[in-house]
Order: C-alpha cells, then sequence, then structure tokens
C-alpha cells in the first residue's frame, strides 16, 4: 500500500539530476491520493473482507464442530446403550458360550468409557472410534442368535 | 516362448459339464444311486467341469478358497455374503451363509490351520471369522484399519498371521494379541491401489502387486535383527527391499509365489503373464528378481488371476476377463 510523502535525501545533497527528479517526484505526490486511490480502495477492501471472512470462518467452523462432534457422541452414546442392555441379558447367562460374548461385551464399554471426550486433538480420536466400531458390529452379530 | 511348453484350454464358464443329480424315476421307481463323480480325473491336457454351484449368490463371485483340508469352499461375492460349501459324494452342499459386510466382498481366505477365514470388502474392513468342531461360524474380529475398498487377504503359510491389499495404497498386517486382532504393521510404498499380495514359501516375504505397474517384494525383520533394522517393540518391521517396475504396462491384478519353487507369476491387464526369478546367490538385504518368461498374449482380455499348483511344480494356472481359464507348463530357463 502506498502513501504520499517520504524522504527525498537527493534534495538535501542537491545534486543536479536527482535534484530534477526530487522536485517531480514532490509535485506528484500531491496527485499520489488522486492516482493511488484505486489501489488503497483495493487494499483496504481486501483487509475488511479478509477480517469479516475470518469471523465467519470461526462461527461456521464452530459451528460444524459441535455438530460433527455431536454425531460422534451420538453414535458412541448409541452404542453403550445397546451394550449396557446386553450386559443386563447375558448376566442370567452364565455358560461357556456366553462368557466369550461378556468379554467381547466387557471390552467394548471400556473402549467406549475410556475414550476422551473433552479432547478432540486426541491424536488416536479416529483410530479408536473405528475400533468401537467394529467391536460393536462383531457384538451386534453374536447377539443376534442370543436375542 | 523360452521356458513354456504347450498350453491346455478349458473353457470353463461359458458352459462346460454340469453335475446332475439322479434323473426322475419312471413309473414310480426310485431313481438309480448316483455314481460318485470321484476319483479325480485322470492326469493330461483335458479338464472337466465337475460342479456348477449356482444356487447360493445373487451378483457376481468374486473370489474361491479351498479349506487346507480339501473338503470346504468358501466363496465370496458382491452380494455382500461369503457361502461355504461342503464336498459331499454327489456335489457340493451350501452348509453357511456369511453375512455381514455392508457390500462387496472381495476376497476370501482360509487359514493354515483350517480354523480361521477371512474375508474383506469395499465396505473397508477386514472380518475375521472362526470355525469349531460343529462347522459354526463366528465372527471373531471387525478390523477397520484401512481407509478404502480392500481388495485382497492372505494368511501367513505356517503363522496365524494375516495381510490385505486395498484401494488406499497399502498393504496391512494383522494379528492375535491378548484375544483381541489388531493391526500390527503397515507396509506404505505403493503408489496406487494395491491389488493383490503373496507370501513367499517360508513367510518371511511377501509380494504386493499394484496399479502402479510395480511388484514390490518385502522382507519381515524381527526385534534384534542383526541387519539394525529398527522395530517397535516385540512387532517385526517389513522393509521393502525390492521394486520390480518396468516389466509391467499395465495395472497387475495378481502376483503368485511358488512355494515350491520361488517363482514368481503376475497377471497383467495388458493381457499377459510373466514369470520371475530370483538371481542366486541370493542377497537376502537387496534380492534381484529377473524376467524369466513372459507370453505377452496370454489370454485376449486383462489376466485377473494366476495360482502356482501346490503339488506339481511349474502348472501354473490363470483366468482372465475373456472368460478362459488356462493351464500353463513352466519351466525354468537354464540362463536365469
Amino acid at each position: 500500500m502506498l502513501s504520499g510523502g517520504g524522504t527525498h535525501p537527493a534534495r538535501s545533497r542537491g545534486l543536479g539530476f536527482r535534484g530534477a527528479m526530487a522536485a517531480a517526484a514532490s509535485s506528484a505526490d500531491m496527485f499520489d491520493d488522486i492516482v493511488m486511490a484505486e489501489e488503497r480502495f483495493h487494499g483496504e477492501g481486501y483487509q475488511e473482507g479478509y477480517a469479516e471472512g475470518s469471523h465467519i470462518g470461526v462461527v461456521e467452523g464452530r459451528r460444524y464442530g459441535s455438530l460433527h462432534g455431536a454425531k460422534i457422541g451420538s453414535e458412541v452414546g448409541c452404542y453403550l446403550g445397546f451394550a449396557l442392555t446386553w450386559q443386563c441379558l447375558l448376566h442370567k447367562c452364565t455358560d461357556e458360550k456366553n462368557s466369550k460374548k461378556t468379554k467381547v461385551l466387557d471390552s467394548l464399554i471400556g473402549m467406549i468409557r475410556k475414550f476422551p471426550y473433552e479432547d478432540p486433538t486426541y491424536d488416536k480420536l479416529q483410530e479408536d472410534l473405528e475400533k468401537i466400531r467394529g467391536k460393536f458390529k462383531q457384538l451386534h452379530m453374536a447377539m443376534d442368535s442370543v436375542v | 516362448g523360452r521356458g513354456w511348453r504347450g498350453r491346455g484350454l478349458r473353457e470353463g464358464h461359458a458352459g462346460g459339464g454340469v453335475a446332475r443329480g439322479p434323473s426322475p424315476g419312471s413309473q414310480g421307481q426310485p431313481p438309480p444311486p448316483v455314481q460318485p463323480h470321484y476319483p479325480p480325473a485322470p492326469a493330461g491336457p483335458s479338464w472337466v467341469c465337475r460342479a456348477v454351484l449356482g444356487e447360493g449368490h445373487q451378483r457376481t463371485v468374486r473370489k474361491v478358497a479351498w479349506s487346507p483340508c480339501g473338503t470346504y469352499l468358501a466363496s465370496a461375492s458382491f452380494d455382500a455374503t461369503t457361502c461355504i460349501w461342503k464336498k459331499q459324494p454327489d456335489g457340493f452342499e451350501c452348509v453357511t451363509t456369511l453375512e455381514g459386510h455392508e457390500n462387496e466382498v472381495k476376497s476370501v481366505a482360509w487359514a493354515p490351520s483350517g480354523n480361521l477365514l477371512a474375508t474383506c470388502s469395499r465396505d473397508k474392513s477386514v472380518w475375521v471369522w472362526e470355525v469349531d468342531e460343529e462347522e459354526e461360524y463366528e465372527c471373531v474380529s471387525v478390523l477397520n484399519s484401512h481407509t478404502q475398498d480392500v481388495k485382497h487377504v492372505v494368511w501367513h503359510p505356517n503363522q496365524e498371521l494375516l495381510a490385505s491389499a486395498s484401494y488406499d495404497d497399502t498393504v496391512k498386517l494383522y494379528h492375535e494379541e491378548e484375544d483381541d486382532w489388531v493391526c500390527c504393521a503397515t507396509l506404505e510404498g505403493h503408489e496406487s491401489t494395491v491389488w493383490s499380495v503373496a507370501f513367499d514359501g517360508s513367510g518371511e516375504r511377501l509380494a504386493s502387486c499394484s496399479d502402479d505397474k510395480t511388484v514390490r517384494i518385502w522382507r519381515r525383520y524381527k526385534p534384534g535383527n542383526e541387519e539394525g533394522v529398527a522395530c517397535s517393540g516385540t512387532d517385526p518391521t517389513w522393509k521393502c527391499v525390492c521394486n520390480l517396475s518396468g516389466f509391467h504396462t499395465r495395472t497387475i491384478y495378481d502376483v503368485a509365489w511358488c512355494h515350491l519353487t520361488g517363482a514368481l507369476a503376475t497377471a497383467c491387464g495388458d493381457d499377459a503373464i510373466r514369470v520371475f526369478e530370483e538371481s542366486s546367490p541370493a542377497a537376502p538385504q537387496q534380492p534381484t528378481f529377473s524376467l524369466a518368461a513372459h507370453v505377452a498374449r496370454a489370454h485376449s482380455q486383462d489376466v485377473n488371476c494366476v495360482a502356482w499348483n501346490p503339488k506339481e511344480p511349474g502348472l501354473l494356472a490363470s483366468c482372465s476377463d475373456d472368460g478362459e481359464i488356462a493351464f500353463w507348463k513352466y519351466q525354468r530357463p537354464e540362463v536365469c
């Protein structure tokens, strides 16, 4: 962004050619505001737009984050609901076949309880979520034959 | 070409023989007993279709796999199911249908113990199933490690170690750790879809083939290895020790590593079959494979699969989009 005015060291030295150029430059300063108007407005407009865009971006990001986070919470909550129900149902059955299912069930509940719901920056978030989904699917199939 | 001798060709899927049950008796007489179709056909160039299992799947059957004992055949289909067929005196009977995958099942493989089965699907997951003495199948793990369509699964020749190949450009390995199946290694290097994987006879090396037109050879380094390759904890590391590039002009759909001779065969989208041999003396850290045989027009369309006969050295089977199954007799050339 250009602004009118500046230093003219050539003038103070009084050199011929430079002096003439300096003289021409000082009169050109007068027209700077008009000549550089378009570029200046363009620049100001860009800065305003950038600031506004950033603000809107943050708002949208927060909205997306809470929506997405809620989806994950809801999904995992659903798995926990099923798991706890199955745990009650299996409580009565103590035979060998069902002891295997109980083990898998305990593992799933353990994974769900251990999941860091407060930390969206947890580096293994996707990985752990996929493990929970896989365990739930495996259990769902196994429980189909019991329930 | 050199190293090749003759070719036995049989059209199996365009409508060969069909196994027929007893014909209806006349005048209410019980039908005559069915003559068993076994013992197997005599050795020779002709192959006869013994059975057509048509009642199991609603869509494309993508892969079939024999159990180690030879009694069961597993078929993986685009209808999202895997059927288990049991060999009976008069044909095959579907004993179970494994459901659970969300969409197309791409591959199925039996573990060498015969107790485990693996399937993989476009739904990005690999499933491990356990079968007990009563022929009851149970899913013991759903592995969601891949980020894209999983194309192929194969078991280690003598350990319960599973490998999978995916559209996400990686090969993953899985084993059981404290009653749970986990992904213990990810092999990165290919620049496009990995279509197939094969272990060598010892299980210390793995070959992978890809849409990037290369075959890569990977070697297992156990913790504390003398070559000084770093390992994390007790898990071995797999490193790429050879990259066969410049031999194939299209996607390589399958790779098969002969456990008898060590020869490596590839099935390519350029209709050709190639066989590679390792140059000896073998330098384990930097093995070199050279092209020992190349049949440019093995089929008239993409070659989809190649398989070495596990008992007869040099006998190779291939199949193609052109609807044909071909049998090849390969002999390692003198200069190799």
